[in-house]
């Protein structure tokens, strides 16, 4: 695909972006005409329905987008850095590391507020992502396998706590669910200015993992520095979605099912790959918010639900029509 | 030859079966449980009508059950963890309550039915609604000792429940002092209060909403939160949108975007708070909330925090109608 044709479909991605975000701001439990809807935005109109749409909708829309765009722009950097399809930011530990450090901070009695909640989850995805690069980081194998059974341990260390302390489940199960309810209240801005962040230092790397992508030897010889940036790119995955699982809560398939989608337009090219990701990982994560106010009557339905539900068939159904594209 | 050594193997399980078989029969028998020649009778339970001792010994207690029979001061060898009554307790049923052996976790799947059996009850109450029963193994607990099933289907129902369990317990000796002193102290409050409370259509924000699904537990007449302070006149105007059965009958969890609609009409609202003042998560979540500033009742200063909303017998319900007297007095000056 030429570039222009790369960079139309980018603004159709950008577009439906804008129209899932609209529709994230306008539907909604408590129902409010599309004309109060833009009064509220404008700061006009009923009270109760401006705070609704101000205070509840668009937080929850921008931390939508914040968490979609760091799943799935981490997504790609996970599976370029360790040259595996089947990688998400989950892989490196980040998220049985958050999970780890909200039941042993829940069993102390520590998990109290939603902020000390964020800052666990961030110190457990910070420490399990460095002891995996720690022991992984020779080579892209050995990281993932660092990760898979770093994950495994922490899962089963989580599970014997969960067993040991009933209060620990409970906190566990309502961080675990995965979803954008009710943090319109917590303190989301530091970890979304590190998430808008990292995603400017995705797309600063990306032509060097471009030159990685094509082996080690053919990216010194471009004059790439192969250590200097695998480091760069694991710490940027692990701020990305460090901060998205403390945010929301492990939300899984994004960063598997987005850079698949992406690479479908953007080829094997990094940059456009991530460009593409940062708008589709929104865009997903927007329109599985919308769908789970509204799948069921009697409630909602958590977000990490509904983005394994339209997930897993868009990723069957692509896979099945145009094949796996190569990394 | 592989023959008479299959032959032999056979004999010598047979051999320990039987053997084993007379020593648990001997066991039963020593207990003495069944054979005692103790008098029975036929109880009316939620699981069928049960045979059991007229005057247990040993008794187990879950969920509801446990806070009724420590009040009642039944012979209890065995309960379940019951955190939330906790606070409610008085020091004689606190000092038990730690001392008594813990045969479950707080939910009815975590009962531990090993424990239950070394406490060789002669009589289980399991105090648990009765959706919740299909998480214990009734058989087994049976083979252990009677079961008697006594659950509420609405909180409200702790008025009868807590007589029917303390009944079944053969302790229902102090009970009938401590419902005359409740109906007495709600039937005062309700003097006291009977110019300002009926006149209120009240909203209640219960303990039990779940942030992460960005609901709000409201509670309408019947709930845990509001049935003891109806004893005094108090009404929840409303009812749930769609009835569930039992505590969802009364009870709802609408998303937060629907609090400024779940209490437009409420001249005043109240909300529950543990016992020690301090607000819990899912309520503090709505009163931070900007939605529930908006609201008409927060706006003219008519909200009131309720402890001790997990009353489920009548000495712990009066402690709460206290807690419901303080904080409805400044309706008195209003």
């Amino acid at each position: 695909m030429t570039a222009t044709g790369r960079s139309a479909l980018l603004g159709a991605a950008l577009l439906g972006l804008v129209v899932v975000a609209v529709l994230s701001v306008g539907i909604g439990a408590h129902a409010i005409a599309p004309g109060e809807v833009v009064r509220a935005l404008l700061g006009e109109g009923n009270p109760s329905d401006r705070a609704v749409v101000l205070d509840i909708r668009m937080p929850r829309a921008v931390l939508a987008i914040g968490v979609g765009a760091a799943l799935a722009v981490g997504g790609v950097l996970v599976q370029a850095l360790s040259r595996n399809a089947l990688a998400e930011p989950g892989v490196l530990g980040v998220t049985a590391g958050a999970g780890f450090a909200i039941a042993v901070g829940s069993s102390f009695g520590l998990a109290a507020s939603a902020p000390i909640e964020l800052g666990l989850a961030v110190l457990g995805a910070f420490g399990a992502s460095a002891l995996v690069y720690a022991v992984g980081s020779r080579s892209p194998l050995r990281l993932v396998l660092a990760g898979t059974a770093l994950s495994a341990v922490l899962l089963g260390l989580t599970l014997g706590l969960r067993l040991l302390f009933p209060d620990t489940f409970d906190v566990y199960r309502f961080w675990s669910v995965g979803s954008l309810a009710g943090r319109e209240q917590a303190p989301t801005t530091v970890p979304l200015i590190v998430i808008g962040l990292s995603l400017l230092g995705a797309f600063a790397v990306s032509r060097q993992l471009n030159a990685i992508a094509l082996g080690e030897t053919v990216a010194h010889t471009l004059g790439a520095n192969v250590a200097r940036v695998r480091t760069v790119t694991l710490l940027l995955i692990t701020l990305m979605a460090g901060a998205a699982t403390a945010l929301a809560g492990p939300i899984l398939f994004v960063g598997l099912i987005v850079p698949h989608l992406a690479r479908r337009v953007a080829g094997a090219s990094i940059p456009w790959l991530i460009a593409f990701a940062a708008l589709l990982g929104p865009v997903l994560m927007l329109a599985a918010d919308v769908g789970s106010r509204v799948l069921l009557p009697t409630g909602e339905v958590p977000v990490a639900i509904v983005t394994a539900f339209l997930g897993g068939p868009v990723l069957i159904w692509a896979v099945r029509k145009y094949g796996a594209a190569p990394l | 030859m592989r023959t008479t050594r299959t032959r032999r193997l056979a004999g010598a399980i047979a051999l320990a079966l039987t053997v084993a078989t007379a020593a648990t029969a001997c066991g039963a028998g020593e207990d003495g449980k069944a054979d005692d020649g103790g008098q029975t009778r036929v109880f009316a339970a939620d699981n069928g009508q049960i045979t059991i001792p007229v005057s247990p010994k040993r008794v187990i207690a879950t969920g509801y059950a446990v806070p009724a029979l420590l009040e009642a001061g039944a012979p209890l060898v065995g309960v379940s963890s019951w955190k939330r009554g906790i606070p409610l307790f008085n020091e004689q049923e606190r000092k038990k309550y730690d001392e008594l052996a813990k045969v479950a976790g707080e939910s009815a799947s975590e009962t531990n039915y090993e424990a239950i059996a070394q406490a060789d009850p002669d009589l289980i109450v399991i105090g648990v609604p009765k959706p919740v029963l299909a998480d214990i193994d009734i058989k087994r607990l049976e083979a252990i000792a009677p079961v008697v099933a006594i659950g509420p289907s609405v909180p409200s129902m702790w008025r009868e429940l807590s007589r029917k369990q303390a009944d079944a317990a053969g302790a229902t000796a102090g009970f009938d002092a401590l419902k005359t002193a409740y109906d007495t102290k709600a039937k005062a409050l309700a003097e006291k209060y009977k110019a300002v409370v009926p006149q209120l259509k009240l909203g209640h924000v219960g303990a039990y909403g779940e942030v992460a699904k960005g609901n709000f537990q409201r509670e309408f007449n019947g709930s845990w939160g509001t049935n003891i302070a109806q004893d005094i006149g108090a009404t929840y105007y409303g009812q749930v949108k769609v009835k569930g059965g039992g505590s969802k009958d009364v009870s709802e969890y609408p998303s937060i975007e629907e609090l400024p609609t779940a209490f437009a009409q409420a001249d005043a609202i109240t909300y529950s708070v543990a016992a020690d003042g301090s607000v819990p998560p899912p309520v503090k979540y709505v009163l931070d909330s900007p939605l529930w500033k908006e609201l008409p009742a927060v706006k003219a200063g008519k909200v009131y925090p309720f402890r001790y909303t997990e009353a489920a017998t009548y000495r712990a319900a009066t402690s709460t109608l206290d807690a419901v007297d303080q904080a409805f007095a400044p309706l008195l000056k209003q």
